[in-house]
Formats: C-alpha cells, sequence, structure tokens
C-alpha cells in the first residue's frame, strides 16, 4: 500500500466489482503514456522548477522540516491524510488508504506560526498616478477553526491592500517576494502593458524568494480588479495571496447611487477538523476538478457581518477567488441589482435573484435591506450525490447584515428601484456588432485526458456517466479528486483547426483585430467540468451561449463555461503583447490548460 | 441598444442538455426532442436563490396530429412534472416544429406534453402525446452496488 512519495495511488486495484464491470484485480502501476507534457517554459505553472523545489536564496526546502506528525492522520510526514468527505459521502472502497503521489507542502515549512505577524485585514490605499506602493508577499498568522496555521498574504494584509485610484491612472508597485516560493502578480483583468502582466514564462522571470519586481500599472478601464499570483496559484492564492482593485470612473454617478460600499472576497480553504489539507509539492493533487474547500471564508474570515438602517443600499464588490468554487449568493431575500461585471458595466441593470460567480470573476451588485432585522448572506447550491443518486441542498452563511429601525438616509429607494440604461456602455459597444454574428476565427474545445490513476477512479468515473452536471458546485468526489494530481490528469484547450493543444497552440492576430473565438465544452471527456475561461490583457464580449444572443452585454475577461456548452465571444484584440487564454481552476491551470493569445503590433514596430 | 433574442446556431447534440421525447399509445409515431438552455441570466448560468438550475426548453416535435384528431382539444401544452408525478407545472405551447417553452428550475423532471381544450390551460387534462425525463433523471445510484455494500450513507 503506497503511504506517500512518488508511488502512484494505482498499485492497489479498486473493490468495484459491480456486475458488468471489471473483476477485482491488482494493476501494477503503468508508465504514463498521455499527451506530451507541456513545452518547457522556465517559469511556466506546473513545469519543472517552479514548483516549491525550486526555492532559492536560502529560502528553506519545503516539507523539508515540516512537522507533520502531529496532523489527524499524518504519519512521519506523509501524506496518509483521510480526506474529509463530504458529509453522507463514503469514500471509495479501492482508495481507502491510498495516497497522493505528490510529497506534501504547507506554507512556512513548520514554522512556529506564533512567530509570524497576525494577519490584518485589508487596508485601503488609496493612490493617484505616479504614486508607488511596496507590495509585499510574506508568512502571516491565520487562525482557522481555534488554530494557528502559517499562512500568506501581501503586506500582512488578507486579503491584500485594497488599492483604489482613479481611472486612467498610472502607479508602480514594487513587488517584494519574501515568502517561500517563486511568485509574481498578476493585474487581473487590467488592460496594462503586456511587460507587467505577471505572468512568468512569457512576460517575466518568477521572482524568487527574497527578490523583488516593479510593475508599472496603468489603469484604463473603471471597475472592479483583482491581483493575485501566477505562480503555483493553487497554493499561493488559495493561502492568502489576493487583493482588490477598485478603478473609480470621473463620474460620481457612474453607478446608481448606495448608502454604502462593502467588499466581499468569497474564497474556501479545505481542512480536516482544524488542520489545512497539505498541497502536492512537485505539484498540484486535486487535479481533477480543483481544490474545493470546506471552509467558505469572506475577505478571509469565517463570516462577514454588518449593520445597516431600514431601507439602506449597500453596494457589495464580489469577487470570487477560490481555486474551483463556483458560488451562488443571495442576501436573505433582499432584492438584488446588478450593476457591472468584470470590464464595465452592463448595457441595462438588472435585478437577480442571485449571483453566480466563478473563480475569477467579479460582479457589482447592490442590495437593499428594506426592513429592520437579519439578512443571511448565504451561497446556495444544488449538490449532486452521486451515491444516493440524489441532489442535496447545501447552504453557506457568509455573514449577516443586521437592519435596525433607523431610516436610510438619504433614501435610495427609488433610484433603486429604477434599472437605469448605460448608453455609454452600448455605444462603446455598438462599433463591435457588425461582428456578432460572423463565422468564428478560431474554434476550441476544452477536454482532458488521464493517465496513471487509481484503477478504482477509473472504473468508477467510467460507469458515472450517464449524466454529467454541467457545473460542479462542491467537490462530491474529494477522495478521487485527491488523488490525482498535473502528472495524471492533462487538461487541454484544443485548438479544432489543428488538433494542437494550450502552449501548441500558434495564435496570432494582428493589434486592433476583433476576434470572434467559440469554445465548446466537450461532454465526452473523461471528466467533463465547467470551466471559467480567463483571457488576459484584452477585453471580451460573450455574445452568444449555445446559440442564443446575450441581450444585455458586458465586457469581461473570464466567462464561466458549463460542461457541454458552447460559448461565442468576440475578443477587442487591442492591446499588443502575448497573452494568456487559460482555465481559471488553478489545479487545471497547472494541468496544462493554459494557450496564449499573440497581439502582433504593426508590422515595423517592436512591442516592448 | 441590445441585441433581440434569438437562435443563432446549433448548440450541443448531446450532453447534459438533452431529452428524448416519446409518443404515448395515443400517438405512436410522435417523437420530439428537448433542449435544456439556462434562462436568460446576465451570469451565464441562470440559477434560483436556493441553487436550482433555471432552464428554457427548446422543443422540436414531429408527427404529433392535430389535437381535435384525439377529442375536444385545440393545443398541446408542455409542463414540467416532478417525478411523483405530484406537481406540474405549466412551460407553455408546443407545436410540430420547434418552440420554446419554460422556464423550468427543478433537480429532476418529467417534460410532458398533453393535449388540452384551452390553448392557456393552467391544468393538465388531456391525454399525454409526448413525454421524456430530464438527464439529471439519469443520475446514478451507486450505493445500491455491491461494491458499495456495507458502506453507510
Amino acid at each position: 500500500m503506497p503511504t506517500g512519495g512518488r508511488i502512484r495511488a494505482a498499485v492497489v486495484a479498486a473493490a468495484l466489482a459491480m456486475p458488468g464491470l471489471l473483476p477485482v484485480t491488482v494493476r501494477a502501476q503503468q508508465p504514463a503514456p498521455g499527451p506530451p507534457s507541456p513545452p518547457p517554459m522556465a517559469g511556466m505553472p506546473g513545469t519543472p522548477g517552479m514548483g516549491p523545489d525550486s526555492t532559492a536564496k536560502g529560502a528553506p526546502s519545503p516539507g523539508a522540516g515540516m512537522n507533520m506528525s502531529g496532523m489527524p492522520g499524518m504519519k512521519d510526514g506523509s501524506m496518509a491524510m483521510p480526506i474529509p468527505m463530504t458529509p453522507g459521502m463514503p469514500m471509495v472502497p479501492g482508495l481507502i488508504g491510498l495516497a497522493p503521489g505528490v510529497a506534501p507542502f504547507l506554507p512556512g515549512a513548520g514554522a512556529d506560526p506564533m512567530r509570524l505577524p497576525a494577519a490584518k485585514p485589508a487596508a485601503t490605499v488609496r493612490l493617484k498616478t505616479g504614486d508607488t506602493l511596496d507590495l509585499t508577499a510574506m508568512l502571516v498568522r491565520r487562525t482557522i477553526k481555534g488554530r494557528a496555521v502559517a499562512m500568506y498574504g501581501y503586506n500582512g494584509q488578507v486579503p491584500g491592500p485594497l488599492i483604489r485610484v482613479p481611472q486612467n491612472a498610472t502607479i508602480v508597485v514594487r513587488f517584494h517576494n519574501r515568502i517561500d516560493l517563486p511568485s509574481a502578480v498578476h493585474w487581473h483583468g487590467v488592460r496594462l502593458d503586456n511587460r507587467y502582466d505577471g505572468t512568468p514564462g512569457v512576460t517575466q522571470a518568477p521572482v524568487k524568494p527574497g527578490d523583488n519586481f516593479e510593475y508599472r500599472v496603468h489603469f484604463p478601464d473603471a471597475g472592479l480588479y483583482w491581483y493575485h499570483p501566477h505562480v503555483r496559484e493553487d497554493i499561493e492564492q488559495a493561502m492568502g495571496l489576493f487583493g482588490n482593485m477598485i478603478v473609480d470612473a470621473p463620474d460620481s454617478a457612474y453607478y446608481s447611487p448606495a448608502n454604502r460600499d462593502q467588499m466581499l472576497v468569497l474564497s474556501d480553504l479545505l481542512v480536516n477538523a482544524d488542520t489545512l489539507i497539505p498541497f502536492g509539492r512537485e505539484g498540484p493533487d486535486f487535479a481533477l476538478m480543483g481544490r474545493v474547500g470546506n471552509l467558505v471564508l469572506v475577505n478571509g474570515e469565517g463570516r462577514d457581518s454588518m449593520h445597516v438602517h431600514a431601507g439602506d443600499v449597500v453596494r457589495f464588490y464580489l469577487t470570487n477567488v477560490a481555486s474551483s468554487r463556483t458560488f451562488n449568493v443571495s442576501f436573505g431575500g433582499a432584492p438584488i441589482k446588478v450593476l457591472a461585471s468584470d470590464v464595465s458595466r452592463f448595457e441595462q441593470e438588472a435585478l437577480v435573484p442571485s449571483v453566480v460567480m466563478a473563480p475569477a470573476e467579479r460582479y457589482i451588485v447592490e442590495a437593499r435591506f428594506e426592513h429592520p432585522g437579519q439578512y443571511a448572506m448565504v451561497n446556495a447550491v444544488q449538490a449532486i450525490n452521486h451515491f444516493k443518486g440524489e441532489f442535496d441542498a447545501e447552504v453557506d452563511t457568509l455573514g449577516i447584515v443586521t437592519v435596525d429601525a433607523a431610516p436610510a438616509t438619504p433614501d435610495y429607494g427609488h433610484a433603486f428601484a429604477t434599472m437605469r440604461a448605460n448608453p455609454a456602455v452600448s455605444k462603446d459597444i455598438d462599433r463591435f456588432r457588425p461582428y456578432f454574428s460572423k463565422a468564428p476565427d478560431k474554434r476550441f474545445t476544452l477536454t482532458m485526458s488521464t493517465s496513471g490513476l487509481p484503477l478504482a477512479t477509473v472504473q468508477f468515473m467510467d460507469v458515472d456517466t450517464a449524466y454529467y452536471a454541467p457545473v460542479e458546485w462542491i467537490d462530491a468526489m474529494p477522495d478521487m479528486n485527491w488523488l490525482s494530481d498535473n502528472q495524471q490528469v492533462h487538461w487541454a484547450i484544443r485548438d479544432q483547426a489543428t488538433g494542437k493543444d494550450n502552449m501548441d497552440i500558434d495564435w496570432h492576430v494582428p493589434v486592433g483585430s476583433i476576434v470572434k473565438v467559440q469554445i465548446f465544452n466537450d461532454p465526452k471527456s473523461f471528466h467533463p467540468m465547467q470551466h471559467p475561461i480567463h483571457l488576459h490583457g484584452q477585453r471580451m464580449l460573450v455574445v452568444a451561449r449555445d446559440g442564443v444572443v446575450t441581450r444585455d452585454l458586458v465586457w469581461k475577461d473570464t466567462v464561466i463555461i458549463p460542461v457541454g456548452s458552447t460559448v461565442d465571444l468576440l475578443i477587442d484584440a487591442s492591446n499588443p503583447g502575448a497573452w494568456m487564454m487559460h482555465c481559471h481552476i488553478a489545479e487545471h491551470l497547472e494541468s496544462g490548460m493554459m494557450t496564449q493569445l499573440h497581439v502582433d503590433p504593426p508590422a515595423g514596430t517592436a512591442h516592448q | 441598444m441590445a441585441l433581440a433574442f434569438g437562435i443563432v446556431g446549433p448548440g450541443p447534440t448531446i450532453g447534459p442538455y438533452d431529452i428524448p421525447l416519446y409518443g404515448s399509445p395515443a400517438t405512436p409515431a410522435a417523437n420530439g426532442h428537448g433542449r435544456l438552455v439556462y434562462a436568460e441570466s446576465p451570469f451565464g448560468v441562470a440559477l434560483t436563490p436556493d441553487g436550482h438550475a433555471r432552464y428554457d426548453i427548446h422543443v422540436t416535435a414531429a408527427a404529433l396530429p392535430a389535437p381535435s384528431s384525439l377529442g375536444k382539444f385545440r393545443a398541446y401544452v408542455a409542463w414540467a412534472v416532478t417525478p411523483d408525478l405530484s406537481a406540474w407545472s405549466r412551460l407553455g405551447t408546443v407545436s410540430n416544429g420547434s418552440s420554446t417553452v419554460g422556464p423550468v428550475d427543478l433537480n429532476k423532471f418529467l417534460l410532458v406534453v398533453t393535449a388540452e381544450s384551452d390553448s392557456a390551460s393552467a391544468t393538465h387534462a388531456g391525454p399525454t402525446v409526448l413525454h421524456g425525463i430530464s438527464p439529471s433523471s439519469l443520475l446514478q445510484r451507486f450505493l445500491t452496488q455491491p461494491a458499495f455494500h456495507g458502506v453507510s450513507e
């Protein structure tokens, strides 16, 4: 029975002796014959040299000195920890006792958390053109279910500092990497100079522990953005390296009025009792569907709370920074109006029953709390229970809004009830409308392959194919997911024209192009799953889903593509450079699911 | 200016959105297909606050006889029906060719088309002419399998 290290979990076969299936056997580990590995790009996530092993400048070797023997289920620092199953879901018998094929890693290499600075909540930093911000990735102490643990934070804060700038500002950010992994800062959604996009292997070398990098960040678009690492996001982002940016439009009436603003940064953590489940040292585990936590966090904490007056309109700035979880957020029955998403306002404000957001998406919404009392902010989904063959309601309470009897001052009730059109947004989009119905310039299929997974996993998933959920809201199979790493799971963005995958795709367009891209999420792959696809440095419109034309448009940088679904995207390729397009489920990215869009400057000019 | 709602091309032909429709003893030649499409939503994925997916259904039907050939009926009406047949929700009218009905927000359901005397009928009374099950109805129950005998829920 393997207990860790590089011994694969498939040594022991499953006991899935279902009628008509394979008999119980013992299968030796087969060498993975799967698709070729991603091209060796120094600094690319998931490639040699970018894992925790590649720490430098005297940073302690991860795993070395990490004393996990005190953790529940841990033996001699190995990963033989029982993975927490969803209540009511048994482990697949053939997986019991197996362990991932990657060594365990947690931040801090066993450092005493009590000697680390306690993480602080995000502080707002207002900056203008010419200002400089020092941003330091560092170890911090956080308390998870009463237990002090070493995690990461920017400037000692989780979330990192809220950077607030006027539209069209350009600031300098001096990044200092003081964690035990290489890192970089990606300015998610910002159409900035390609040199500062923060994608190791494409726009810069990774910033080694102890090193620094200076970013010049220009903010051309008003809205809500976020920053995070683009190196081992499965670890660094999950452990606390994320922060928001609000870019203020010059028009004070850019959004409909509100009595107050509230940031809601949503994430999750996977814990066993009060102990973090370690990450994979050489590469991520949970490669099948990404690490879905069992502890939902709001602004890095377990629960949010706020007090408002009766009739107050609260403008919420929501960002999903989770590795894999898609949220469905509502506010205890308070009416919700959606104003904006990733890179712009909607053409038309609209009332919505809830806010659905995939990893990396942002939404700006307002809710009006009319009556005194308490409103529970919740994430509510219908989760699949594969063992019972039923759906289970899952509700996470994100926070409580307490409404007192004092009346809102001013009372924005009338403005809230008015669904504004945003003609400036529509006018901006008008020049793109003639291209909505053109044939796609590029067609991609989202798919995957596997090699070397435990036999029990393969057998179970082979027979569980009668129905695929378009969106998986929880990890219904955490045991199978845990026992999959990025050497076994190969996620792919496949060019339908050439059959090439991921970084082998040679995709160039001239700057100024309006590019139609059609992406199909193949329901016939071994593990079909939704993918939040993110394009760096540009903006795009979702002009149709499954052939249905979008009526109310908004500029996006991240779009969820459910299983079996087809989306038509129109990209405003106006920003020259080499830009990543990838799945924003961290473990899928680390398992290869990324390509590049080269927006080429005019001939004779060199983009610098 | 926003564009009008419309169908611009084929969606997936197989996958988690497809509902094969079958005739009934009253209409053995009738057949059809339902395709679930997320109801209009700013988020692409339409949900209720408690997390139920909200779908419209594009129904394609063929070989439906004239409703009047089955009795005193004037229209065909589509219903979303809970698996235990206890609750019927009117989705809209269908006919031979393409129709869009909905929305439906049940985890599992039957799609049933009945002949009705009134196209606006709010309750079902006539014979079934087409029926199918939601893709989610195919969700398997593994605890009944021998491999899980002795494993508690």
